[in-house]
């Protein structure tokens, strides 16, 4: 009990370093009143720039002290309001935004997720049997090329083969379309997405698939005349997906930082395209937002890898 | 089955035996890019911002030819050169990206897998914060609110491997902080700088310095991807920029796959050396973490 209390505790610690790290960086960093004005921020000497910009102020509350402004901000994200967005109207509000715009992105990195394990699991399997062979061989070197391939450029490829040439996949996201084809939409992203992490996740557990077959109890399992596929499945892969399941946890990250190159060249409006417009656009209650989203559900889910660790093995806990 | 196993261990003893044809090849690839990056301005190349408008051709971008070896971009500038141009960036920040996290991360790391206690606590502390971020996002994060100079996207990007590379240095001087020579040195009376410096610091070097190469192709693919969202340098040719250019309207990807598909070769090439020769020198000097 006091190991997750420890753990939580700790997460929590984090997301507020996380948060202030964000907060600071943003209002240190850059000029949010120059974002809501405009070239209006700098004219100091006309009379109606001046009332402007004190009305501003008032409204996005940047007359106070820094520490103040982070409280006030902290306690309506916790609320689940994340402010307005900095634009003369202030529409919409951010928390819109985001609830319009996370669903698509986690179905993206859900899929993508699927898709490389559902990759990796078959591949390692076959692969690992077959340790040294040239169908290995050869496998591991297409391996280190899907690593070696950047996601935006493997985005463009994908893009170019299947959607312009091949014409099996659609170019672009459309929102109003039934979620039917929207999911069917997705599957080039998530690709692009899940593709290099398969990659990843069929070097690793290949490596430990080959480990556990050295075992005694899998020479055992054979001299019981057990068929390879039977020992390969039942026998081999529960015992070797210890580190393959954190590593699938952790891959999370990745997965975010790759749905922002992906949202972006497949179009898809979710939060990782719009991170980037609004870091262009310099709007940054919406940077803030997605932002600690992303770090929230990164430090959530290594909390839960960590909790499913000490369910698998106890030992952890101590 | 097990057997088979035992052949691929053998294939393990003899890769680390040596290093083998296809890492020379890659430090081959990684040198002629170096070159490249280095000498570009004295590289007989077109020049990259000229218009090599053909009238004859009709209008732009053009196919590769003898005359424009990987074709032209819609306002018909060499693919080549430009291509040749951005390993320049993309090289320079990567390589002093993946300096500044070694030399920043790596004492931080190994000064406090040395002397533990409060320094050790707060150093894993703000490593596991800025882990917290996945890297691209917080990359995205800090070159928004900056001047946009090769100077700093590299320490940006230096900063994030700051990180990985700090827990690896910590790690690996806790192995050995507690061997024998370094409590014999520590019985003659020798400094704790006199420690770290002579007996800790050789030993942490070399499985750090082989991941050197990986924490490079990081950096490389953190760049490229920053250009390509138009978040690297601002002034200047970058690969990722060029592949935007050439895939951003899907027309231009389709009427000129050319423009994006050149420097993505480059990239992948690039970015596979250096990840093929990485991953042999690790194995080479058999360092087990791989967390980079």
């Amino acid at each position: 009990m006091r190991y997750y209390v420890q753990r939580v505790a700790l997460a929590i610690l984090l997301l507020l370093a996380v948060s202030m790290l964000t907060f600071g960086a943003l209002n240190v960093l850059g000029d949010p009143l120059f974002n809501i004005l405009g070239p209006v921020a700098g004219d100091v000497n006309n009379p109606d720039s001046i009332k402007m910009i004190e009305v501003a102020k008032r409204e996005f509350s940047l007359d106070r002290p820094l520490p103040v402004r982070y409280a006030l901000w902290l306690s309506d994200f916790v609320r689940g309001d994340f402010g307005v967005t900095f634009s003369s109207t202030g529409q919409p509000p951010v928390s819109g935004v985001i609830s319009e715009r996370l669903p698509r992105t986690v179905t993206l990195v859900a899929m993508a997720q699927m898709f490389a394990i559902l990759i990796s699991i078959p591949w390692a399997l076959i692969t690992a049997s077959r340790a040294g062979k040239v169908s290995d061989r050869i496998s591991t070197l297409n391996a280190f090329f899907l690593v070696a391939m950047p996601n935006f450029a493997l985005a463009v490829i994908l893009k170019y083969v299947f959607s312009i040439k091949l014409g099996w996949m659609p170019l672009t996201f459309v929102a109003d379309d039934p979620w039917r084809s929207r999911l069917f939409q997705m599957i080039l992203p998530a690709l692009t997405i899940g593709l290099p992490v398969a990659a990843v996740y069929q070097r690793l557990l290949r490596t430990d698939i080959i480990t556990t077959l050295q075992q005694d109890f899998i020479l055992l399992a054979r001299t019981k005349g057990l068929s390879r596929t039977r020992i390969l499945l039942v026998h081999a892969l529960r015992p070797s997906l210890f580190s393959f399941i954190t590593v699938v946890g952790l891959n999370t990250g990745a997965l975010i930082g790759g749905s922002i190159v992906s949202e972006t060249v497949f179009r898809i409006p979710g939060i990782g395209s719009t991170l980037v417009e609004s870091v262009l656009r310099n709007d940054f209650p919406v940077v803030l937002a997605i932002v600690m989203i992303v770090a929230s559900s990164f430090v959530i889910i290594n909390l839960l890898v960590d909790f499913a660790y000490t369910l698998i093995d106890p030992r952890v806990r101590r | 089955m097990s057997v088979v196993a035992n052949n691929a261990g053998d294939e393990a003893a003899v890769a680390r035996k040596k290093l083998g044809f296809g890492f020379w090849l890659c430090v081959g690839w990684l040198g002629l890019m170096l070159f490249v990056a280095v000498f570009t301005p004295l590289l007989p190349l077109k020049s990259p911002t000229a218009n090599f408008l053909d009238s004859s051709q009709g209008r732009p971008p053009y196919a590769p030819s003898w005359k424009h070896w990987f074709g032209t971009d819609k306002d018909a500038r060499d693919v080549f050169s430009r291509t040749l141009h951005g390993a320049r960036i993309s090289l320079t920040v990567g390589f002093s990206a993946i300096t500044a996290g070694f030399l920043i991360g790596g004492t931080v790391g190994v000064i406090s897998g040395y002397f533990r206690g409060w320094i050790d606590r707060v150093s894993s502390f703000v490593f596991v914060v800025l882990l917290s971020f996945p890297s691209l996002v917080l990359a995205i994060l800090l070159t928004s609110l900056i001047e946009r100079s090769l100077l700093t996207v590299s320490l940006v990007l230096g900063l994030l491997s700051i990180a990985p590379v700090g827990r690896l240095a910590r790690a690996a001087t806790l192995q050995y902080s507690d061997r024998e020579f370094v409590l014999a040195a520590r019985q003659i009376g020798a400094k704790d700088r006199h420690i770290i410096i002579k007996e800790i610091l050789p030993n942490v070097a070399i499985p750090m310095s082989s991941l050197a190469l990986l924490g490079m192709a990081v950096a490389v693919v953190a760049e490229g991807g920053l250009s390509f969202l138009g978040l690297s340098v601002e002034k200047g040719i970058t690969w990722g920029g060029l592949i935007q250019l050439g895939s951003d309207a899907s027309k231009t990807l389709e009427k000129a796959p050319w423009i994006s598909f050149f420097p993505i070769l480059m990239l992948f090439l690039t970015v596979l050396s250096l990840n093929f020769a990485g991953d042999r020198l690790r194995t080479f000097f058999d360092v087990k973490e791989m967390t980079l």
